[in-house]
Order: C-alpha cells, then sequence, then structure tokens
C-alpha cells in the first residue's frame, strides 16, 4: 500500500518535470503577446503624437506665410518679366502695448536683456587734446588762455558718458571727466578726475514741465551746455572765460524746469534754482542765497534761407564774498546751407554778449567792507565757412571788460578744422591777445586733437 | 527780493509778451523721422491727419544736427513714425527734450516701420566704429524694395489706428487702395527693368540692397568701404577693377553726397554717374513714393545697356 502511494508521487513528479517547461513556455508568450501589443499602442500613440504635432506646425507656417510678403524667388535669367511677386495685405502681428498696470509697476533701474545681454544704458568716452605753444613770458607769467599749462600738450578734457531711461517717466546722464589741471604756482600738473554731470530729467510732468535735477550744465546763454570737446573753437571765448573760469557754470547743483511755450515759433523758456558754485560769478554755494537763472531761447526756421536762433538768459546770486552778481546774457546763431544735394558749404555766424552788475566787498579803514557795484561786459562774435564735410575755418573777435578789476582785452583768433569723420577732430588756432590795464599782448598757438568713441549726443544746432 | 528776482524775470516777461494761443489743431499731427515714411504714411493718411517730417526733404539722414524746430515739431506730435533699424536714433534726444512723453519709444504712439520686415545686411561679428558709421540691426533702406510695403503700410496702419481709432476703417481702405496701386506699379517697374536683369550697379553708399532684390539687379559694388568714411585708395583701385571685370556702367550716386569720387571712379571705368534719390524729395518732383520709384526705374533703365 506504501509503494503504491509511493509510486504515485513518484509519477506525479516526473509528471510535473514533463509539463512544467511547457507551462512556462506558454506563460513567456502570452508576456510577449501583452508586452508587443503595448509596444504597438504606444507607437500609435506617438505616432497620433507626431501627427498632431505636424498639423500644429503646418498650420502655423501656413498663417506666419500668409502674414508676410515673402519676398519672391528671383526669376530664372530670360523668364517672363510680367508676373510680378503678389502684394499680400496681411500685417505682422500688433506690438503688444504696455497696459496702466504695468506702467505703473516698478521698475529696477537698469536690466540685463535677454540672452545678448544688451545692458539697457549708452555709454561713451570723449577724449580732448590741447597743445598750447605761446612765449616764454606768458608762460612765467601763467597769463595765457590756459592759464598754468602754456606751452604744454594736456588732456583738457576727458569724459565718460553714461546715459539711459531709469524708467518710462524719467532719464539720467552721469558724467566723469579727467584733466590737466595746474598745481599752483610751479609747472606741477596733475591728472585730476571729478564728477561733472550726475542729473536726473523727469519727463512727464503736468503742463508739459521737463524737469532735471541734481548736478549740471544749466541752461544759461548759448555755449554754457556745450561740454568742451564740442566747443566751435579750441578755447572758449574770452567774455565767458572771464566772466565764469575756463569751465564756466557746468557744475553746478539744484534744479531746473524747462517749457516749450505754445507759440507757432520755438520758444523754449527755463528756470532753475543751484546752490552757485561757480568760484568766479557765483560763489556762495548755498540754496538759502540761490543762484536763480532762466533762459529763452527761440528758434525761427528761415526756409531756404537758413536757421536762427536767439537766446536771452538772466541770472542772479552771491559771489563766495557774499554779494549780489546779476548778469544778463544775449546769444544768437544763424546757420545756412543748400537745401537740397550736398548740404556744403555750411555757414555759420553767430556771437554772444554778456552783460554784469556785480557787487565787489570795498575795506575801509575800520575794518568794515562797504560794496561797490561795479558794471561790466564784453562779448564774442565769430564766423566758420564749412566748404566741405571734413574741412572748414574760421574767425573769431573777442571783446570784454575784466568783471572785477578795471582792464579789459580783445583778441582775434582764425582757426582751421579737419573732420576725418564724425568721430575724430583736429583743429589749429592762432589768436592774438592785446588789452588795457593788467592785460598784455600775447600770441598764442593751439593745437586741438578730440575724439569720440561709444555713444555721444547728436550734434545740435 | 523783488530786486534779486528783477533779472531772471526779464526772458519769463518776454516769453510772455510772445505767448498768442495757438491755432486749434482739429486734426492729429503725424510725425514721420525719414522722407520714405513721410510718402508712405501720407499715402495711407490721405488727409485724415496732418502728416510732417521730421528731417528736411533732400537732408541726409546720416550726418544729422538736431534743430530746435524738430523739437517742436515732436512736441506737438500724436504718433511718430520712426525706421526701426536705427537710421533715425537721432529722434530719441528729440523726443526727450520735447517734452512729449507719448512719443518716448515703446509707447503706443510710435511705429518702428522695420517690424516684420525681412532686414538685409545685418552685420556679424564685432561690431565697432571701424566698421564706419555701420547699422548694428541691418540696412535701412528698406522701403525702396515695394514688396516690403504690405508690412511697412501695415505697421503704420497699425499706430495711425492706436491713435484715431474711429478712422481705422478708413485708414484700411486707403492701405488696400495704396497696396493695389504699388502691385499695378510694381509689375511697369519691372517690365520696364526686365531686360537688365542680373546687371551690376555700384553706388556712392550701401542705398540699394533692397531695390536690387525687388528688381533682381545685382550690386557690383560700393565707393564707400565703410559708411560714412571716405573711401581708401585700395578700396577705389579694386573696385574700378572689378567693375572693369564686371562691365558694370552705371553708378547710382546719391544725390546729397560730394560727386568727386564718383566722378573719379566714372572717369577710370567709363562709367555713367547718376545722381538719384536716396530717400523720396531729395531730388525736386520725387516727394511722392510712385514718383520716387519712377524716376528711379526710369534713371535706370535710360543708363542700363
Amino acid at each position: 500500500m506504501r509503494k503504491r502511494s509511493r509510486g504515485r508521487w513518484v509519477s506525479l513528479l516526473v509528471a510535473g518535470c514533463l509539463f512544467a517547461p511547457g507551462l512556462a513556455q506558454a506563460q513567456e508568450a502570452e508576456g510577449l503577446r501583452r508586452e508587443l501589443e503595448q509596444m504597438r499602442e504606444q507607437f500609435d500613440a506617438m505616432r497620433h503624437q507626431y501627427e498632431n504635432r505636424l498639423r500644429e506646425l503646418s498650420e502655423r507656417l501656413q498663417r506666419l506665410e500668409a502674414q508676410k510678403a515673402a519676398p519672391a524667388p528671383p526669376a530664372p535669367p530670360g523668364a517672363s518679366p510680367a508676373a510680378p511677386p503678389a502684394l499680400t495685405q496681411a500685417a505682422p502681428p500688433p506690438p503688444s502695448e504696455p497696459s496702466l498696470v504695468e506702467l505703473l509697476r516698478p521698475h529696477q533701474p537698469f536690466a540685463f536683456a535677454g540672452p545678448g545681454r544688451v545692458l539697457l544704458f549708452d555709454i561713451g568716452v570723449a577724449g580732448d587734446f590741447v597743445a598750447d605753444f605761446t612765449s616764454n613770458r606768458a608762460e612765467r607769467l601763467q597769463d595765457g588762455t590756459f592759464s598754468g599749462r602754456e606751452n604744454r600738450v594736456f588732456p583738457r578734457h576727458v569724459e565718460l558718458i553714461l546715459a539711459g531711461r531709469v524708467d518710462p517717466y524719467a532719464s539720467a546722464a552721469v558724467r566723469f571727466t579727467g584733466a590737466d589741471e595746474p598745481k599752483g604756482p610751479g609747472r606741477e600738473a596733475e591728472i585730476t578726475a571729478k564728477l561733472e554731470e550726475a542729473n536726473g530729467t523727469l519727463l512727464t510732468l503736468p503742463f508739459g514741465t521737463t524737469m532735471r535735477f541734481g548736478l549740471m550744465a544749466p541752461r544759461f546763454g548759448t555755449l554754457n551746455v556745450v561740454h568742451e570737446d564740442d566747443l566751435p573753437q579750441v578755447d572758449r571765448p574770452d567774455v565767458l572765460r572771464r566772466f565764469f573760469g575756463q569751465e564756466e557754470l557746468n557744475t553746478e547743483k539744484g534744479v531746473e524746469a524747462f517749457w516749450l511755450l505754445p507759440t507757432p515759433f520755438y520758444q523754449e523758456v527755463s528756470l532753475g534754482a543751484f546752490n552757485g558754485d561757480n568760484q568766479e560769478a557765483f560763489g556762495r554755494g548755498s540754496i538759502r542765497d540761490p543762484l536763480i537763472l532762466s533762459r529763452l531761447r527761440n528758434f525761427w526756421e528761415l526756409g531756404e534761407a537758413g536757421g536762427l536762433q536767439v537766446d536771452v538768459s538772466g541770472g542772479t546770486g552771491e559771489t563766495a564774498d557774499d554779494r549780489r552778481n546779476t548778469i544778463a546774457g544775449l546769444g544768437a546763431k544763424y546757420k545756412w546751407f543748400p537745401p537740397t544735394g550736398y548740404p556744403f558749404p555750411l555757414i555759420t555766424l553767430a556771437g554772444e554778449a554778456i552783460y554784469a552788475n556785480r557787487g565787489l566787498a570795498l575795506a575801509n579803514g575800520g575794518g568794515v567792507s562797504s560794496t561797490h557795484w561795479r558794471q561790466s561786459r564784453g562779448y564774442y562774435l565769430y564766423g566758420q565757412y564749412d566748404w566741405t564735410k571734413y574741412w572748414a575755418a574760421g574767425l573769431r573777435y573777442d571783446w570784454t571788460d575784466l568783471p572785477t578789476s578795471s582792464g579789459r582785452e580783445w583778441a582775434l583768433a582764425p582757426y582751421l578744422q579737419y573732420k576725418p569723420s564724425e568721430f575724430l577732430r583736429f583743429r589749429v588756432e592762432y589768436k592774438h591777445t592785446t588789452g588795457a590795464g593788467p592785460i598784455r599782448d600775447a600770441d598764442e598757438v593751439f593745437f586741438q586733437g578730440s575724439f569720440v568713441v561709444g555713444v555721444h549726443p547728436t550734434e545740435r544746432f | 527780493m523783488i530786486r534779486r528776482f528783477r533779472w531772471a524775470a526779464i526772458p519769463v516777461l518776454l516769453c510772455a509778451s510772445a505767448l498768442a494761443p495757438a491755432a486749434a489743431q482739429a486734426k492729429p499731427r503725424v510725425v514721420a523721422t525719414l522722407a520714405d515714411l513721410w510718402a508712405v504714411t501720407e499715402q495711407l493718411v490721405d488727409g485724415q491727419a496732418d502728416v510732417e517730417l521730421a528731417t528736411h526733404f533732400g537732408q541726409n539722414p546720416h550726418d544729422f544736427e538736431i534743430r530746435p524746430s524738430q523739437i517742436l515739431l515732436v512736441k506737438r506730435a500724436d504718433l511718430l513714425i520712426r525706421n526701426g533699424l536705427e537710421e533715425d536714433a537721432w529722434i530719441d534726444p528729440i523726443v526727450e527734450s520735447s517734452g512729449n512723453p507719448k512719443l518716448l519709444r515703446g509707447s503706443p504712439n510710435v511705429v518702428e516701420a522695420a517690424q516684420g520686415v525681412q532686414v538685409l545686411k545685418i552685420p556679424h561679428g564685432p561690431i565697432d566704429r571701424s566698421l564706419g558709421d555701420v547699422h548694428p540691426l541691418g540696412n535701412p533702406h528698406f522701403v525702396a524694395d515695394p514688396r516690403n510695403l504690405p508690412i511697412v503700410s501695415a505697421n503704420i496702419v497699425a499706430g495711425l489706428s492706436r491713435v484715431m481709432p474711429e478712422l481705422a476703417p478708413k485708414f484700411e481702405a486707403n492701405r488696400t487702395a495704396f497696396l493695389a496701386k504699388v502691385g499695378a506699379a510694381y509689375a511697369g517697374w519691372r517690365q520696364t527693368l526686365a531686360p537688365h536683369r542680373g546687371f551690376g550697379l555700384v553706388s556712392y553708399h550701401d542705398s540699394w540692397p533692397y531695390f536690387e532684390q525687388a528688381f533682381e539687379l545685382a550690386e557690383c559694388g560700393i565707393e564707400e568701404d565703410r559708411p560714412g568714411i571716405p573711401p581708401s585708395p585700395q578700396h577705389l583701385a579694386l573696385l574700378i577693377r572689378t567693375m572693369k571685370e564686371k562691365r558694370c556702367t552705371v553708378i547710382l550716386h546719391e544725390s546729397w553726397y560730394p560727386t568727386d569720387v564718383s566722378a573719379f571712379v566714372a572717369r577710370e571705368t567709363g562709367a555713367t554717374v547718376l545722381i538719384v534719390p536716396q530717400t523720396p524729395g531729395a531730388v525736386p518732383g520725387t516727394k511722392d513714393y510712385f514718383k520716387w520709384m519712377d524716376f528711379l526705374v526710369d534713371s535706370l533703365a535710360r543708363a542700363l545697356p
């Protein structure tokens, strides 16, 4: 009995061994079938996805092609010219307009614009170098046009300009300058660097007002806002140099507003209040007794006869010794060039007159000072003839009182200019000065080389 | 205190005396920076607005001096049409000086005409002033190809419609009519120049790549090897040799450049110098877009062999 039972178990074992591989194979085949089915489904899904994507891209391409007038491929030589490509009327996508909310949202002062990493403000460098040749006597006495730099080659003005938009409503400009400055009475000089301009301009104030605040060259007269490297001659006219110093009123701190008046021709009026940091004319340096400057600038287009600008300026402030100084200015500039074709010859005629009424401290015997009022005046006139884009010649005449002492000077300065390009300029100027009082006769020759790298403001009238 | 402000008040009083109420402006004012954009805008506006030009007709926009009258023009404008490829970058300081925030770049009142145009000759590699007064965004003279006008006119009409939405259908109708006229004229211009297809042209400035593309002409050479810089003798010698080899016999000389270089090259090669307007109005009688193109096409057809 036990033997039969044992035999049965052995048979089952043998049968199991015989049938087990077949079962496993069947199961494996079934798994493969399922796997294949899944793969087929996946491929179908992928094919559908690709077909949909291709259909979308195709439709998008058709839309884009319909939106632009694609230039026709050039026809083979000899083909009929009578079938020009069609001019389609489709418009490109409209530019996105910022909403009011977007405009009101605070913006970063500057940003890197995407992959190109473009820094969103302008950078420019201007260099202005002068060589001053004069007599040994003028060098010894340091009474030349460029005082303390006679018979020297020097960087008069090298500037780094950074300017751009602050946000949708304001712009800003910063200007650093370096210049060769004489150190005391000897021949020593050093390169000094300073911040000459740093101001913000608010562009969207009520009533069409524009306002500038910070450190700036205020709107006064004709040449005050012109940088050294953009002056019409090598040196600043004598009247401006005597009344305001070599750098004129170009580093005042304060605020100025200006408006374009609703008149049929151009009229801009400006009004500003400043510390009064100009050592020559307004050295009080306090906003409690501010330097007030105002200017009215007019411009008339004269059609084929050219253009004329006339400016009237007024300013009043306190000097370093707390005396009032009031200055008025009148400037005019006229330009003519052929209205069509090559715009040369270009003729420029300009001039500016300054009148000052200045209080001077007079010490009396008791140690108490009184005020003596001194009126002084001066002007310059020049004409320039640009016979090509590259070459120009001009002549300037100067006449001026000395603003703080008796004496006057006058000078005649012919000059020649060569501009190989818009960004490079050379000048040579001869200047003969004569005068009365402490002014000595002098003959000077200046050579000037100026260059601009990067961004530079467009030339103005 | 009164004494202190007496002098400063003089200009204020003077301007007050000159104050006169400005004439009421019934029509909106549109300012185009360049004469070609002015000519296209005139056709699209068709009297519905005053279209003014920021430069003078015949004034080279590359050598530009800002005049106060332009500041006044921009101050009073409602819409500014600008090139979009920086040929008129001088408009930015004018806008800033004008105190008209509507026309600051990015505003809906500013149209960049080049938007969507297939720009040619975009410079690659380092771009600096050693390349001359180069246009980093590509050649800006795209209006000389009539096939760009559908895009340019669409940009301008979009701007006009943003400023004068009530007139949008009128502007669109004007555009349709203008493009139909351009299409017909273009067919005629192509027919006129068809016998000269593939002919090489020389020009003083790189003003004509779009024009050459439109009429299947070729560029044989440019006298200015770098924009705004007088050509070097080596460059001129090479140009003269190329012209002789390729039998290029016509020089397109833009009317506002000095003629001495073109005259010299013509003497050396026997070529004909054609004084042509780079933009409408640069030669008398060509302010209208069609008259400008007529002038260019007819002059060329007469001069080409």
